[in-house]
């Protein structure tokens, strides 16, 4: 079974912060990310990881009347936005949980499982 | 360059659409993917089971709380995604544009980080 795993954030406290600054956040959460990248090896060699620029980056589009209609940022404005993801092949949700709890952003955001539909 | 393209539309209109119109709409994003693919664009991706499918996982305190549904209730949910190689975001949002989503529902393009040390 393939499952999405949709990492979701606080992302304002990284808004205005310098190259140090985050430069030091990332080296303490290193630790934890090498050993999720380490288990997920072992489960899934295959594993797709994606981590994406903030979304204050981000541009919707909508196509209306045939006409695009782009517009900034993201296209929900929640507290916790989107920050990455990874799609794996695992053996059930348990596994699927139990390695969604290892992603160091599950200790101060939220992670979101989803199945991937087969087709 | 890539760029994750999100896909948000209404779960309901789509778990109410008659099996005929959603072979239809499987079609047509079977020939966005095709075109993306033709084009060297597509890097992947996945239509998403439904937010009733979803769990979501949080570490508090060395504590594991696990929740039923999704992260936020939103009346556009995300639906799936697709990873586009482009050169530019002009070129990505044109793509975005031919995903059938855009038409009724939405489409968020992000561009995804580049490891400088990778």
């Amino acid at each position: 079974m393939q499952y999405a795993l949709l990492v979701y954030s606080d992302q304002s406290s990284w808004e205005g912060i310098d190259e140090e600054e985050a430069a030091r956040r990332r080296a303490e959460s290193m630790p934890r990310w090498i050993a999720l990248f380490e288990e997920l090896g072992k489960v899934d060699p295959g594993a797709l990881g994606r981590e994406l620029e903030a979304a204050t980056e981000a541009k919707v589009v909508r196509v209306v009347d045939g006409e695009r209609v782009v517009t900034d940022g993201p296209f929900a404005e929640t507290k916790e936005q989107l920050g990455g993801l990874f799609v794996t092949t695992l053996p059930d949700l348990d596994e699927a949980i139990r390695l969604a709890a290892l992603v160091p952003a599950a200790q101060y955001g939220s992670l979101e499982i989803r199945p991937i539909v087969e087709r | 360059m890539e760029y994750l393209a999100l896909i948000y539309a209404d779960e309901a209109v789509w778990e109410r659409m008659p099996d005929a119109e959603r072979e239809s709409a499987y079609e047509q994003y079977a020939e966005f993917s095709r075109a993306a693919r033709d084009a060297g664009v597509l890097v992947g991706g996945n239509e998403l089971g439904s937010t009733s499918s979803a769990t979501t996982v949080r570490v508090r305190d060395d504590e594991r709380l696990v929740s039923d549904g999704p992260y936020a209730e939103v009346k556009e949910a995300l639906g799936g995604y697709f990873i586009l190689d482009c050169p530019t975001v002009d070129a990505a949002l044109d793509w975005a544009a031919r995903i059938p989503a855009a038409e009724h529902g939405a489409v968020e393009i992000r561009p995804v980080h580049v490891d400088e040390e990778a």
